[in-house]
């Protein structure tokens, strides 16, 4: 989880290492933590520490976790042959590892050798059945040849031994979304809520399936949903509280024809709508009566 | 720093002292042979300074509090991991021409 701090740390010595400024082992360690994506970066600063002799003398052991990291990002660039001399210098140093013999499993994948690539991990599979990381990357190879099927299948295998894997959860949930099948992407948002219930991205995606699945339940547990994520947010996350102007204008939009029980408090609106306000009146003044005019044409709607 | 690490230190000699003469104030209540209701009052005031001056170095010495609210301006979560498990390679980078000449010098 990418805290504001963490965020904001990250921002300002991804902006310190480009402009030359040093620190871009912190730099390294810090998107390694976080588990970000920032292929070009790392590719660039990490093979500079890399090829600088004095540097990478200065990191000790560490400079192994280094050369995986980026080896791992040269494979995102396509820079396949950084990819193989850092693989072959690991092997080098560690003849029996798994763990480069996954990266070597990865390679061929980037290469686009799927049929070799599901051979590698079905032999890493036959010596230790049980390992997570070989299972998943099975599901990986399968979602990047376009197998949807096949990959929900192996992720639906793999949860029901792993089910505490909360990044198996969230990708399954994705691909469902992807593929337009709401019912089963909120099961799999719900067993992660479950899992971690003050992350509150988790309550706003959920929120997000439940409204686009629609109905008046669906409608009010979204609005819960995303009352619950401003909440955990402090205030500061604008998605939910749009989510929370739109939910209130829908759900008035569905009860238009019924008679009004009207024990959903407009606050909650008001409210929303007032945060939204002073939101936009300190980051962007010159949006405010887009907002306005956008938030009336909800409340006259509904 | 240095400072409330000694106003800290002064703190425990000073309890350390008030312990030492509510034993002695003890064994003098033992040879007269009276009950012991409570420590005297100079002790009961050294005891407060010294609480006073071990509260303060305490909060002081240690730095700066971090927040503990999940929800406050630098503990909310922006953002979650991408999940670098499942990545796969074949995405539209791949047929952007790789401007960097990169090598690994080995």
């Amino acid at each position: 989880m990418v805290t504001k701090s963490e965020e904001d740390q990250l921002n300002r010595l991804e902006s310190q290492v480009d402009n030359g400024g040093g620190g871009e082992w912190e730099y390294l360690c810090l998107v390694r933590k976080l588990k970000v994506r920032r292929p070009d970066k790392v590719l660039k600063h990490g093979l500079a520490i890399l090829n600088d002799f004095k540097k990478r003398s200065a990191l000790g052991t560490e400079d192994w976790t280094l050369c995986e990291q980026v080896a791992i990002a040269a494979m995102d660039c396509q820079c396949l042959d950084v990819a193989k001399d850092c693989i072959k210098v690991l092997r080098k140093r560690f003849p029996d590892s798994k763990r480069v013999g996954r990266l070597e499993g990865m390679l061929l994948e980037a290469k686009g050798l799927w049929a070799e690539a599901e051979k590698a991990y079905s032999s890493f599979l036959e010596d230790n059945p049980f390992d997570q990381v070989i299972h998943k990357r099975r599901v990986a190879v399968a979602k990047a040849q376009g197998n949807i099927s096949t990959a929900i299948e192996c992720l639906n295998k793999y949860l029901d031994t792993f089910m505490a894997d909360n990044d198996a959860w969230r990708e399954l949930a994705e691909i469902y979304v992807s593929l337009q099948m709401y019912k089963q992407a909120a099961f799999c948002y719900e067993e992660l809520i479950l899992s971690q219930p003050t992350n509150p991205l988790y309550h706003i995606a959920y929120a997000d399936v439940l409204y686009t699945n629609g109905g008046i339940e669906n409608l009010q547990a979204a609005k819960k949903y995303y009352a619950s994520a401003i909440n955990l947010t402090g205030g500061k996350n604008q998605r939910a509280l749009f989510g929370v102007c739109l939910c209130t204008s829908a759900i008035g939009q569905l009860s238009k024809g019924r008679n009004k029980d009207d024990k959903e408090s407009p606050e909650l609106q008001a409210l929303a709508v007032a945060a939204l306000e002073k939101d936009y009146k300190q980051g962007a003044p010159d949006k405010l009566p887009l907002l306005t005019s956008t938030l009336k044409s909800l409340r006259v709607s509904s | 720093m240095r400072f409330g690490f000694a106003i800290g230190l002064f703190g425990v000699v000073i309890l350390s002292h008030a312990a030492y003469s509510t034993v002695q104030y003890r064994g003098l209540l033992k040879i007269m042979e009276e009950e012991f209701s409570g420590p005297p009052l100079n002790v009961v005031a050294e005891l407060l300074v010294g609480l006073v001056l071990c509260t303060w170095a305490a909060l002081t010495v240690p730095g700066k509090f971090l927040s503990i609210h999940p929800d406050s301006e630098e503990n909310r979560i922006v953002s979650l991991p991408d999940n670098m498990d499942f990545m796969i390679f074949n995405h539209r980078g791949r047929v952007l021409p790789s401007q960097l000449d990169l090598k690994l010098k080995h």
